[in-house]
């Protein structure tokens, strides 16, 4: 078959675009370009919210974005089992359309943080994980100002409960996140959001690893089997 | 306060809305209401969008109050109130405590450090009755959980003290200056704040009456989260308080200057606003009634609300009554009419040679075109004369494509790949603003290389402050660094690397130097010239405000003295989001072809730009200022000159292509005006409301400005300096004390772990970073198929500079050279920034004269040319000028980045070895620094055919893959140089040291790197060295967990001297700068 197509979406401010279509075509997949400001989704496969910060994130970090005209079909797709990975403003932009649960708020430091960051992966059975094994410790860049994961008691205990944390932060929590969340997924498995990034680990040359590059792998072997 | 906002954890209700939201819809009608006069009331699910926004945040605001918050209130505040039980049942959550910084260790912190601070007052907590008045200079006492009036707090200098959990009638705080006091959680009347400068109070989570805030300038407090009536803020200028979530009547806001209040998500009667100039406030959102908004000048409020809607009745769009233009015409009539030359900073001989030119009296227009571009600043009056060296020395070099003058050069790198670069300073404003200085030195620069043509790649900084310990340094350090990362991060530029040192005589002038380097293809280089008449001239970008008027011939070029907060407004405000759509939007019209000419608008805005395009065009420009879109529609014809606003270009276009170029703009969402055309007549013609206002020839204003030959004199101090050698400083003389001064030195501020700074850039976006700081050098691919890349590095020491300044601007040359070959990559080209004092005392146009001599005779040797840079004067307190700081960037280039070597020891049980030769050299060291606060004596002798062998050797053996590691040795000597490679690397090694151990460790010779070979590469190495003629001396082996070291002192055997394990040696490097920061 060809190449299974991942869309990349650009919002105004998105900054690793470039990057997440790199990592999609080092993992063997056709990077597809999304302009915020159509309602097509270009028949993709699977979509890459990137990093950056889209509309300038002046009132909060996704908050602008999740009104933007392509946002409508992705929700729906979405809902219809279309695979969605979330990238640091990506994970943004993806709660607050509340296709996942809880929210960002600034580093616990209130200082943008970059740095080489130990995971764990806690959930190997998403659309986005398959290629790791739980429980497996990968290193991957961290970079944000809005990385800390909150969300109310009952919807942690939910998370924690259904095993929907799909990765955790070792070593040091770098912006305070509960429970030392890096990234969560719907309860369909489709739809995961990260605050680290997994596409600027996915060379050795300039990674601190390529312990990145399994999230796109994951995603191209389910659309080749699917 | 940011973490205090309500920022729903997805609550049922808000999950409930999720499906059937209005989508863009309220984006949409906000927009269409602030351009309708009916301002017709929006959807009516906004408003309940919005209500239950604000429940929400009314139910974060108890939360924050709560024994257990979700979200830790800010440090500085204490959780004062005991937990309503029936929230805390329902609301508070029981999650693990944040690590990291928690507010309690906050505290403690703040507190410890008062404590050591010596003769300033108490931490005044837990008593009852009236408090001590507090006055003084320095941080502030806490005062906490007190009873009874708070104390007084008048007069002092520095952050002022945090006021939290008490009860009873809250401080008075006037006359300060510096940050003004956070004040949280109390209860009763909120302190009055009034005749301070600075930040004033943020105001969070109160009851009772807030504070009365009059008279101030400065941004004005933030007031969230309070109950009761809101402050009173009348006569301040600066912006005003951001007041959101509040319940109870809205604050009375008349009188004041500058942006006015956002007020959003409040309920209970609105602020009437009367009386005010500049933009109205945004009210959106609002119940009760809503705000009388009259008398005002400058747009009117976009207005969003429910209830009655205010009444409006001020003027604004419409312009009032303006001053009688001063057209050409009028100054013909009127040639005896007096103008403000002065003040704008012309001297009396240059006001009479701009009337020579004009053949009559300049309009107010012109005279502020002349003023701006005849300054210091953009006409490099001083300086020009000794700048001519770099072109008349040149080195011969097939690589420069575009030489000095353009914005930036631009260098030939093969393959057909262009790199431009260039560093910029932008000194003044960050100590004014920090924040802002820096966040729109890295935008300028960036401007400057889009300007070229080029995508812009990279950024570095290389920053100077006073002293690490020093109060104002705590206040400067923290902002320009996040200014740095808030807009290169914002931007999605990786920062790869700079510097970060202090020194008291940077105390009250810090330095912020930003570098950016873009890359193009030789066929796309773009020049700033407006060719062919009838093109037409585009601006485009932000709109253009009041920002930064005068920024140019005013600020950039006074020294700072007890009037600089005055300045304050003259300080540019950077918005990356709108550079970031900028560059996009560039790069796809010049992808295109659409532009014949482009030209950022910086230093001097659209006076420059229309002077400096028409000057190296065909000669004429006619431009119709009315044009121009506006932020502040009462902006004068001189203003809308001057104006720095940020975030703007100009670019000429062919007719034909100004609709698709006006599409790609429209598909950013950047405004972008037609405002003139290019003509043959020789003459920049400006009109303003139908008559001419500008009449002059534009090569006398961007070309021909004044150059001074200024007088020259050694400094009268310089030979008790040069006398004073460190040769009588007292040396260690054991094993002991040689392993403490390696301890000491690692932590010394300046050669301690940036990390503090560095980890608050993004150095990964973009994908192609393949080194960046604390390495050598930063590290960019190209090509990712061929491997094509540069390095970049930049560097000074004006320590060095001072002692010798000719020798001082070659040893910054030499280093950025020597760090560029120590990656692999062979040097190409050079920038530079000559941060100077004053050009009118001869001591330092001396320096001046000397360095920049020094720096073109060393780049001529070395073969790299100077491409361009930027001379900053005026850096100095009162009559004290800084230390000549010359800052040089090296590129170089890697024929294939995966070649490059890193200064990590990683590979256990590799060779260590020492290239180049150690002499006894210590005047202006760091060991003398950090020891004995030393200076004097001379620096390092400057030896360029040395750095030549060394690096020809560096790049052969890279490229042979022979080296595992490679660290050049500078400041702190091969000492420094083995801590950062085991620290980075995470390995030990032992050492054996040749000659007298303190003078290996710790003496600054030039042309040095150590090395780590490849087993089985020892021989070729050395053949390598033998043939250029570099000494090579082998010092050990990589391995371990400590830095262990046999050698001798003075006379004695040699011994092992000392052992200390990386743990240790990182606890030294890695502690101090949080310690100072935070």
């Amino acid at each position: 078959m060809d190449a299974a197509r991942v869309g990349v979406i650009t919002f105004p401010g998105s900054l690793d675009d470039r990057d997440a279509a790199r990592a999609v075509r080092l993992a063997g997949a056709e990077p597809v370009a999304l302009w915020h400001a159509d309602d097509d989704l270009k028949d993709v496969d699977a979509v890459v919210l990137p990093g950056g910060f889209s509309y300038g994130d002046y009132l909060r970090a996704g908050a602008i974005a999740r009104f933007a005209p392509l946002m409508g079909a992705l929700v729906d797709a979405a809902h219809g089992g279309l695979p969605v990975l979330g990238i640091c403003n990506g994970f943004q932009v993806l709660c607050e359309s509340h296709l996942l649960p809880g929210a960002l708020l600034p580093n616990a430091g209130l200082h943008f943080v970059c740095r080489d960051q130990r995971l764990r992966i806690d959930d190997a059975d998403t659309a986005w994980t398959r290629d790791y094994s739980t429980g497996q410790e990968i290193v991957v860049p961290i970079k944000n100002r809005d990385g800390r994961y909150v969300a109310d008691p009952r919807t942690l205990a939910e998370l924690e409960g259904e095993g929907r944390v799909v990765a955790r932060y070792l070593d040091l929590n770098p912006n305070g996140s509960l429970n030392d969340i890096a990234g969560v997924r719907n309860e369909a498995g489709n739809v995961v959001g990260l605050m680290p990034h997994p596409e600027h680990a996915v060379e050795s040359l300039t990674g601190p690893s390529t312990d990145g590059l399994g999230f796109f792998t994951s995603i191209v072997k389910r659309l080749v089997e699917a | 306060m940011s973490e205090q906002r309500p920022d729903a954890p997805g609550s049922d209700r808000r999950s409930r809305r999720g499906h059937d939201e209005p989508s863009l819809e309220w984006l949409e009608d906000l927009k269409s209401d602030a351009d309708d006069p009916e301002l017709a009331p929006v959807d009516p699910a906004v408003t309940e969008a919005f209500e239950a926004i604000v429940e929400e945040g009314d139910a974060a605001a108890r939360r924050s109050s709560a024994a257990n918050p979700v979200v830790p209130p800010a440090a500085g505040a204490e959780p004062g109130r005991p937990p309503a039980p029936e929230e805390a049942d329902e609301l508070t959550p029981t999650p693990p405590p944040a690590p990291g910084l928690a507010p309690a260790d906050a505290d403690a912190e703040f507190v410890r450090a008062l404590a050591e601070e010596g003769p300033l007052p108490g931490v005044v907590a837990g008593d009852s009755g009236e408090q001590p008045a507090v006055s003084g200079t320095g941080p502030q006492p806490a005062v906490t959980s007190n009873t009874g009036p708070q104390p007084a707090v008048s007069g002092n200098t520095g952050p002022q003290p945090a006021v939290s959990g008490n009860t009873g009638p809250q401080p008075a705080v006037s006359g300060n200056t510096g940050p003004q006091p956070a004040v949280s959680g109390n209860t009763g009347p909120q302190p009055a704040v009034s005749g301070n400068t600075g930040p004033q109070p943020a105001v969070s989570g109160n009851t009772g009456p807030q504070p009365a805030v009059s008279g101030n300038t400065g941004p004005q407090p933030a007031v969230s989260g309070n109950t009761g009536p809101q402050p009173a803020v009348p006569g301040n200028t600066g912006p005003q308080p951001a007041v959101p979530g509040n319940t109870g009547p809205q604050p009375a806001v008349p009188g004041n200057t500058g942006p006015q209040p956002a007020v959003s998500g409040n309920t209970g009667p609105q602020p009437a606003v009367p009386g005010n100039t500049g933009p109205q406030p945004a009210v959106p959102s609002n119940t009760g009634p809503q705000p009388a908004v009259s008398g005002d000048t400058g747009p009117q409020p976009a207005v969003g609300g429910t209830g009655p809607q205010p009444a409006v009745a001020g003027t604004g769009e419409r312009p009032v009554a303006e001053p009688v233009t001063d057209t050409v015409e009028t100054a013909r009539r009127t040639p005896d009419r007096p103008q403000p030359f002065a003040e704008l900073g012309m001297k009396d001989d240059e006001y009479r040679r701009v009337r020579d030119i004009l053949g009559r009296r300049p309009t107010s227009a012109e005279l502020a075109i002349y003023s701006v571009m005849w300054s210091e600043h953009c006409s490099y009056k001083s300086s020009k004369v000794h700048l001519r060296q770099f072109g008349e020395k040149a080195p011969q070099s097939d690589a420069l494509l575009v030489g000095m003058g353009e914005n930036a050069g631009v260098v030939d790198i093969g393959q057909g790949w262009a790199v431009t670069f260039k560093v910029e300073s932008h000194n003044h404003p960050s100590y004014v603003e920090p924040y802002q200085g820096a966040a729109t030195g890295v935008g300028g620069i960036v401007r400057d290389i889009m300007s070229m043509g080029a995508r812009p790649i990279a950024v570095m900084d290389s920053l100077r402050f006073g002293p690490a310990d020093a109060p104002d340094t705590q206040r400067v350090l923290p902002g320009v660094v996040a200014g740095v990362g808030g807009y290169g991060n914002s931007l999605g530029l990786p920062n790869i690397g700079g510097e970060t040192v202090f020194d008291a005589c940077y105390a009250q002038n810090p330095l912020v130097n930003a570098l950016c380097v873009g890359v193009m293809k030789h066929g796309d280089i773009k020049r700033a010239a407006a060719p062919g008449p009838g093109n037409k001239v585009i601006l485009f970008g932000a709109g253009t405000g009041p920002d930064g008027i005068g920024g140019a011939s005013v600020l950039a070029s006074a020294t700072f003295d007890d009037e600089s907060h005055a300045k304050r407004p003259s300080v540019q405000v950077g918005d990356p989001f709108m550079e970031k759509i900028l560059i996009e939007c560039c790069l796809e019209v010049f992808a295109e072809d659409l532009v014949v000419g482009i030209q950022d608008l910086g230093a001097a805005g659209v006076s420059c730009a229309t002077t400096e395009l028409a000057a190296a065009g065909t000669g004429g420009m006619h431009v119709d200022l009315d044009a121009v879109p506006l932020r502040d529609a009462t902006l004068l014809p001189e203003e809308i000159l001057m104006s720095e606003s940020q975030e703007r270009m100009m670019a000429v276009v062919e007719p034909a292509k100004v609709e698709r170029f006006l599409e790609i703009c429209a598909r950013w969402e950047i405004p972008a005006t037609v405002i003139g055309e290019v003509t043959d007549t020789g003459r920049l013609v400006m009109t303003w409301r139908g008559e001419t206002i500008v009449d002059i020839p534009p090569g006398t204003a961007a070309d021909e400005g004044p150059v001074y030959e200024r007088p020259i004199a050694p400094p009268a101090d310089l030979g008790s300096l040069q006398s004073n050698t460190p040769g009588q400083l007292t040396r260690p003389s054991n094993g002991d004390e040689l392993r403490r001064t390696v301890l000491w030195l690692a932590g010394s501020p300046n050669l301690a772990s940036k990390t503090w700074v560095t980890s608050q850039y993004d150095r990964y976006v973009l994908g192609n970073t393949v080194q960046a700081m604390p390495e050598n050098a930063g590290v960019v691919r190209i090509d990712p198929d061929s491997g094509l890349g540069i390095a970049l590095s930049l560097d000074g020491n004006g320590r060095y500079t001072r002692l010798d300044p000719y020798s001082g601007a070659q040893l910054a040359l030499s280093e950025a050279f020597r760090n560029v070959a120590a990656t692999g990559a062979r040097p190409l080209a050079v920038t530079n920034c000559l941060n100077f004092g004053s050009p009118e005392d001869p001591g330092v146009m001396w320096q001046f004269a000397q360095a920049t001599e020094g720096l073109a005779d060393a780049c001529r040797y070395l073969g790299v040319p100077v491409t361009g840079g930027n001379v900053s004067f005026y850096n100095q307190t009162g009559t004290t000028p800084i230390n000549p700081t010359p800052v040089i960037g090296v590129l170089g280039v890697h024929d294939d980045v995966r070649r490059r070597v890193n200064m990590s020891f990683t590979s256990d049980g590799a060779t260590l070895a020492l290239l180049g030769e150690t002499r006894e050299e210590f005047g202006g060291s760091e060991w003398a620094h950090v020891v004995y606060r030393h200076l004097g004596g001379l620096p390092p002798k400057v030896d360029l055919a040395a750095e030549l062998a060394l690096a020809s050797v560096l790049v052969a053996a890279s490229r042979e893959g022979l080296l595992t590691a490679a660290h050049d040795l500078s400041d702190g000597g091969l000492s420094q140089a083995l801590v950062e490679s085991c620290l980075r690397g995470g390995l030990g090694a032992s050492i054996t040291l040749p000659g007298d151990a303190f003078v290996t460790l710790f003496s600054e010779s030039v042309a040095r790197a150590v090395v780590a070979i490849r087993p089985g590469g020892e021989a070729r190495v050395a053949a390598l060295c033998e043939q250029a003629g570099v000494p090579v001396t082998q010092l050990g082996v990589i391995g371990g967990d400590e830095l262990r070291v046999t050698g001798r002192v003075g006379e004695a055997e040699a011994q092992e001297l000392f052992a200390i394990p990386l743990s240790e040696l990182r606890e030294s490097h890695e502690r101090t700068l949080p310690s100072y920061a935070g």
